[in-house]
């Protein structure tokens, strides 16, 4: 296994990770729609 | 300590909210821009150490609610017990904000009375005594201007609020003790109150310009509210926003930045050529070409943003709601409606929730299961990239994308109302009119910032994850071999997606790609792009340069094997049919009701699965001579839809004069 393929397997897990950890913690806060700068105080009564 | 922001719709709430607090809520030139109660922390320099919740809420003219958002703002103060009220006044239209403040003060909450827009009244010469106004509501009143940096008086205003924490209100005017459903008694008691107040404000305010006196204001409403040349004028602002952020400006951007994307695409492509092809192919056209088409179309979306928040600003979005009134009384809705139509243009799921101003219930359901006919944000690279990849950029695709939302919405309401047998039913629409102002170029700059900034955040997390998925789906077939070049048809995402295909010949895109495209696109509309790059394994949707050379007969256009025609139809099927599940969860929870959801849904599949059969046939038998493939069984389809729509319109009717029926629901003989 060459240099550039650890490299680019490594980042393929960091970038999922901290994307579905970024997808969980939103989706926890109550957030609808991920990213969206209304993070849920939108739908808040 | 917890302060309660309260006042009318428009006073400046959300943005002294936001002055106080370093947050940045929507904020926009007319009523009901918040429709939810909103809590932060002031800042340092306003707390001075203590914690001080500041509680943003949705504009309301009194205490007695009349739509459901101003319910929140009154149920709040009534039962939540703030230790002191702000009361956001507009210092420009005293006499109809103070009836609430006369309310407020009976609360036995302390308020103080925050005297906003006050640089207005500088300009047009109107004075109003502070000291006296303080002495007859029996409050601290304090000047504002909530958008200057400097002397803005919103440290004096905290300040004042902090010292008054523990302590009682005396109110200058007490209800007297009447019976609340007698409606006559109410409404002699609102008049004294009202006689109450206006005498406060003839003592107090000195003003030079009256309202019975035509301005240049009211010269210009005459032109922009007119019902010919209003909707003239809001038909060619709308091109023109669409025309520049997707057609010209936005497109020049957008192909420098491609050129970067498809740049690194090549290198991390280059420098992994002994890696192997699965990975390769995850990281370069996954990862990098599927996230990097999405971003691709950022500064269209961006272009957009910053010239739709100019127009809230200046206050021409309330009065499309005026204009649009009348059109939207026929089919049962009302100028009300407009306000989400517009929000939806960002995002849909804000305009499902913005429908809560709306107080008839069947009207604020039928909005919220129409709104997100308009296509939101995320469906702009949808847009942009058909309309560059078949029609040479033309900016026309993306206005007649957005107007024919407008029609399906009038369309919808039609349908709803002969459901629903509206008839019976009575709707009408009072709206104030915002003063004009010149924008704010740094609001909409920031305001298109936090756009982007969600936008790229969404390509970064949902979309990037939803590719990998894609390519994983795509590189294997079911007993987890990887799937050789040539043979993608056996793959899982193929076998997937087939069977949806099969329906979407009479549409003219029975293609697996297509429909795996359309199928994620339920999750975030950019789907639909990022999927199409990955399985057709494109990522430069946007060379201005190739489209001018070869006018549409493109590498995607090529790739894809769409005619112009059936092109078309696949773009309107993304745009028309539900939104993504955010926006259906958002219509869920607003609409509570799942017999108006299902609805909803059934409303939106049809209406998007009509639209393209109709523009496939139709437009292939215009260019070819013939009738497109699949006619008979579309139209089968077609006819079950209008089938189960005439079953639910007559038992809705058949529920309906059973209810209301005198003899058992049986005309007597």
């Amino acid at each position: 296994m060459n240099m550039a393929t650890i490299i680019a397997l490594l980042a393929v897990v960091l970038i999922v990770f901290f994307a579905v950890r970024y997808i969980v913690k939103s989706k926890k806060s109550g957030a609808k729609c991920i990213g969206c700068p209304e993070s849920g105080s939108c739908c808040k009564k | 300590m917890r302060i309660a922001f309260a006042g009318n719709p428009n006073s400046g709430k959300t943005t002294m909210y936001n002055a106080l607090t370093g947050m940045s809520e929507k904020v926009g030139n007319w009523a009901g821009v918040t429709v939810g109660r909103k809590e932060s922390p002031l800042k340092e320099e306003y707390s001075h150490g203590q914690e001080v919740i500041a509680v943003d809420l949705p504009g309301a003219y009194s205490m007695s609610p009349f739509t459901p958002e101003e319910g929140i703002t009154s149920e709040y103060v009534r039962e939540r017990h703030p230790d002191a009220i702000i009361n956001i006044v507009d210092a420009t239209n005293l006499s109809r904000s103070l009836f609430f403040t006369t309310q407020l003060l009976e609360l036995g909450v302390p308020v103080v009375v925050a005297l906003n827009k006050s640089d207005i009244n500088e300009k047009e010469n109107t004075v109003i005594d502070v000291a006296a106004l303080e002495q007859k509501l029996g409050c601290p009143v304090i000047k504002t201007v909530s958008t200057e940096k400097t002397n803005s008086g919103l440290k004096e205003l905290v300040d004042k609020a902090i010292s008054l924490n523990g302590k009682g209100q005396v109110a200058p005017y007490v209800q007297a003790d009447i019976d609340l459903h007698d409606k006559n008694q109410v409404d002699a008691e609102d008049r004294k109150r009202f006689s109450f107040v206006n005498d406060i404000v003839s003592q107090v305010e000195t003003r030079q310009t009256l309202s019975s006196k035509s301005n240049a204001e009211d010269r210009l409403d005459s032109i922009l509210l007119n019902k010919v040349s209003g909707i003239l004028i809001f038909a060619a602002v709308m091109w023109l926003v669409f025309t520049i952020s997707q057609a010209w400006l936005g497109p020049l951007v957008a192909d420098w930045l491609v050129g970067y994307i498809e740049g690194f695409q090549e290198w991390v492509t280059e420098k992994m050529a002994d890696s192997p092809a699965i990975l390769t192919t995850i990281v370069a056209d996954g990862i990098i070409g599927g996230v990097g088409a999405v971003v691709g179309f950022l500064p269209l979306v961006m272009v957009m943003y910053f010239l739709i928040a100019l127009l809230e600003d200046c206050g021409y979005m309330a009065r499309v709601s005026a204009v649009m009134d009348p059109i939207f009384k026929r089919v049962g809705l009302s100028g009300k409606s407009v306000i989400p139509v517009i929000i939806g243009t960002g995002c849909g799921i804000p305009a499902i929730m913005a429908c809560r101003t709306i107080r008839d219930e069947r009207e604020r359901r039928a909005t919220a299961m129409l709104s997100t006919f308009i296509p939101c944000g995320a469906k702009v690279p949808v847009i942009a990239l058909f309309a560059g990849a078949f029609f040479a950029g033309a900016g026309w695709v993306s206005t007649v994308s957005y107007f024919l939302g407008l029609v399906l919405i009038f369309l919808g309401a039609l349908l709803v109302k002969v459901v629903t047998g509206y008839k019976y039913r009575k709707s009408f629409f009072i709206m104030e009119l915002p003063k004009y102002k010149i924008p704010s170029i740094k609001r909409a700059f920031f305001s298109m910032l936090e756009r982007a900034k969600a936008y790229i955040i969404k390509a970064a997390t949902i979309i990037l994850v939803c590719n990998l998925v894609v390519q994983l789906m795509q590189s294997y077939d079911w007993s987890f071999r990887a799937v050789e070049e040539g043979m993608e048809h056996t793959s899982i995402l193929a076998s997937i997606a087939s069977p949806f295909a099969l329906l979407l010949i009479p549409l003219g895109f029975g293609a697996w790609q297509l429909a795996a495209a359309a199928i994620t696109g339920f999750i975030a509309k950019e789907n639909v792009v990022g999927t199409l790059a990955v399985v057709y394994g494109l990522t430069n949707f946007i060379d201005v340069d190739e489209l001018a050379m070869v006018g549409g007969a493109n590498e995607i256009s090529v790739a894809m094997g769409l005619t112009t025609v059936s092109a078309l139809a696949y773009l309107f099927f993304n745009l028309y049919t539900p939104p993504c599940f955010a926006a259906i969860g958002a219509m869920n929870s607003e609409m509570q009701s799942k017999g108006w959801l299902w609805c909803a849904i059934g409303l939106q599949l049809c209406t998007g699965y009509t639209v393209a059969f109709l523009v496939y046939q139709i437009g292939t038998l215009i260019t070819e001579g013939h009738l497109g493939q699949g006619f008979v069984p579309g139209l089968i389809a077609i006819a079950v839809m209008a089938c189960v729509v005439f079953m639910i319109s007559r038992r809705i009717r058949a529920d309906f004069d059973r209810q209301y029926a005198l003899h058992g629901g049986k005309i007597p003989a």
